[in-house]
């Protein structure tokens, strides 16, 4: 590197100048300083000098001139130094850091005092750099058993998804059958809502059915009763004719008893009671007609008290059917009433599952939909999980290799 | 012009008989005699249905007792000719004479019973219980 104050050595002169007149003297010394101020060594020969200032100006001139010539050689042999102890220090760290070994401490054969600055700071990077590569390594070998540890969980975590995305897809298609089901189970509740419904219907027609034929029922009780009182008054009243027929009977009896002791006496008392007798003997079929009379009364009395009695017998019959139909009606209705009862809350339980299950069937397709939505972000979690799984092996390799690269630095 | 008769017939259970008219006092009501005057079981049978009776007079006892049958049929005049006596063998076959003959009425002979006789040979055994 070529000094801009270093003065050019100097030279032999090449011939003989002309000598400088006087007037040319000031000149001579302007162009020595611009010659100086550019670095060259000043031409000029104070002896040549006619005036003496002048000359003495030149002397001077040339004493500073060879003085700062002196400075500037010792200006460069101490920049030389001073690279030479640079390039010392460059080379030997770049020794170090090409060779790794940070173990040792930075020697440098540099004793100017301008350098000890430059050697401290490179002796405290060299310091500093030991302790970042110890730092490094240190941090390398967490950060390798970290991204294991990383990569460890990022394939358990990979698993993990895949096992669960495998149970949510059988989850999806349980919930896809749920579906079907509750759709069926949806129809076989409105089914049997609509048969509860049409059951109803019947078991009312039924109750209204029971209750008119407990209506006819009581009707004929009553209807029997009536006829009960009819056939008492009818058996009065037969009761009474006959007792008619029997005083009339006991008439004719007594006419007879009467015409054949007439005829008796007309008889026994001979010609003379002839026509007597045959008036007795008139009278005696009368009363046999009477008697004949209240015989067929009696028998036909006979026959109506048989089929009276055979009527109370019916009718008795008929109030107590009566009565039993109104008691079993009575049943029946208690029957129905409780059917009824049971069929409104069948049905009304059947329309309830009805709604519940369409409920439940909208619910399940939300949950398939849900299931389905579950199991794509599943899919793309799992397709995260196995580039974290990717990433997390490549950050273990990095950190190997990180690892690896610090193991070249010595530091110890 | 012959003779005639009147005749008092009557039946008991199911046969009928007849008697001279003569020999019944009057015809009564059963229930209207007391019971210790009443002739229920007789030679001419048990009547049925115990309502008439035919009141006979007993001339050794000199009161009535009524004779029960079961039907008066009536007064019937016949000729004497038809009333038959018993014959001799008949008679002699029928002991007490309670059957004194036959009368013939509409070509059928009918029994003639003599109630008198009846009654007493009646009361002459024992009464059976009833």
């Amino acid at each position: 590197m070529r000094n801009p104050l270093d003065l050019p050595k100097k030279k032999p002169a090449r011939g003989r100048r002309a000598a400088p007149t006087a007037k040319d003297e000031p000149g001579r010394l302007v162009e020595a300083l611009r010659a100086m101020e550019a670095g060259r060594a000043p031409a000029l020969e104070p002896s040549e000098m006619s005036e003496p200032g002048l000359r003495a100006v030149a002397e001077a001139l040339l004493d500073v001139s060879g003085s700062v010539r002196r400075r500037l050689a010792d200006a460069d042999r101490r920049v030389q130094a001073v690279t030479d102890g640079v390039d010392e220090a460059i080379e030997a760290m770049v020794r170090l850091v090409i060779q790794g070994d940070l173990s040792g401490e930075l020697r440098l054969g540099v004793s100017d005092a301008a350098l000890t600055p430059l050697v401290a700071g490179v002796a405290q990077v060299m310091e500093t750099l030991k302790k970042f590569v110890q730092e490094i390594r240190e941090a390398a070998l967490q950060l390798s058993t970290s991204s294991a540890e990383v990569l460890a969980a990022a394939t358990q975590n990979e698993s993990s998804t895949s096992a669960q995305a495998s149970a949510i897809h059988e989850t999806t298609a349980t919930m896809e059958e749920l579906k079907g089901a509750s759709h069926q189970i949806a129809e076989n509740a409105q089914m049997v809502a609509s048969i509860a419904e049409q059951t109803l219907a019947g078991a009312r027609q039924g109750e209204g059915a029971i209750k008119l034929f407990m209506g006819s029922m009581e009707k004929v009780r009553h209807n029997a009763i009536e006829v009960d009182d009819a056939i008492a008054k009818l058996s009065k009243r037969v009761e009474r004719i006959g007792t008619v027929v029997d005083v009339i009977d006991e008439i004719a009896d007594r006419s007879d008893l009467l015409a054949l002791n007439a005829a008796l006496e007309g008889a026994k008392a001979g010609e003379a009671g002839r026509g007597f007798s045959i008036v007795a003997a008139e009278m005696r079929r009368l009363a046999e007609n009477v008697m004949e009379s209240t015989k067929e009364i009696k028998n036909l009395i006979t026959e109506i008290r048989e089929a009276t009695h055979a009527a109370k017998e019916a009718s008795d019959g008929n109030k107590r059917e009566a009565a039993e139909g109104e008691k079993i009606g009575g049943t029946a209705i208690t029957s129905v009433s409780g059917i009824l009862s049971g069929i409104q809350e069948t049905s009304d339980a059947a329309r309830v599952i009805h709604l519940a299950t369409q409920q439940q069937r909208t619910a399940t397709e939300q949950v398939v939909q849900s299931m389905s939505e579950i199991e794509e972000v599943t899919r793309q979690a799992q397709t995260g999980s196995k580039q974290a799984t990717g990433a997390a092996a490549e950050l273990t390799r990095l950190a190997e290799r990180l690892a690896e690269l610090v193991k070249r630095f010595r530091v110890e | 012009m012959s003779e005639t008769s009147d005749i008092l017939l009557f039946q008991v259970g199911l046969r009928i008989f007849a008697t001279r008219v003569r020999d019944a006092v009057r015809i009564g009501s059963v229930r209207d005699v007391p019971a210790d005057s009443i002739i229920l079981d007789s030679s001419l049978g048990r009547p049925h249905s115990r309502e008439r009776g035919i009141v006979v007079a007993t001339p050794d006892e000199q009161q009535e007792r009524t004779l029960v049958i079961d039907e008066v049929l009536g007064v019937r005049t016949v000729h004497e000719d038809e009333l038959r006596p018993l014959p001799p063998f008949a008679a002699a076959c029928l002991p007490g004479g309670a059957v004194t003959g036959f009368v013939l009425l509409d070509e059928a002979p009918m029994p003639l019973v003599d109630l008198p006789t009846v009654v007493r040979q009646r009361l002459a055994r024992p009464t059976p219980r009833i």
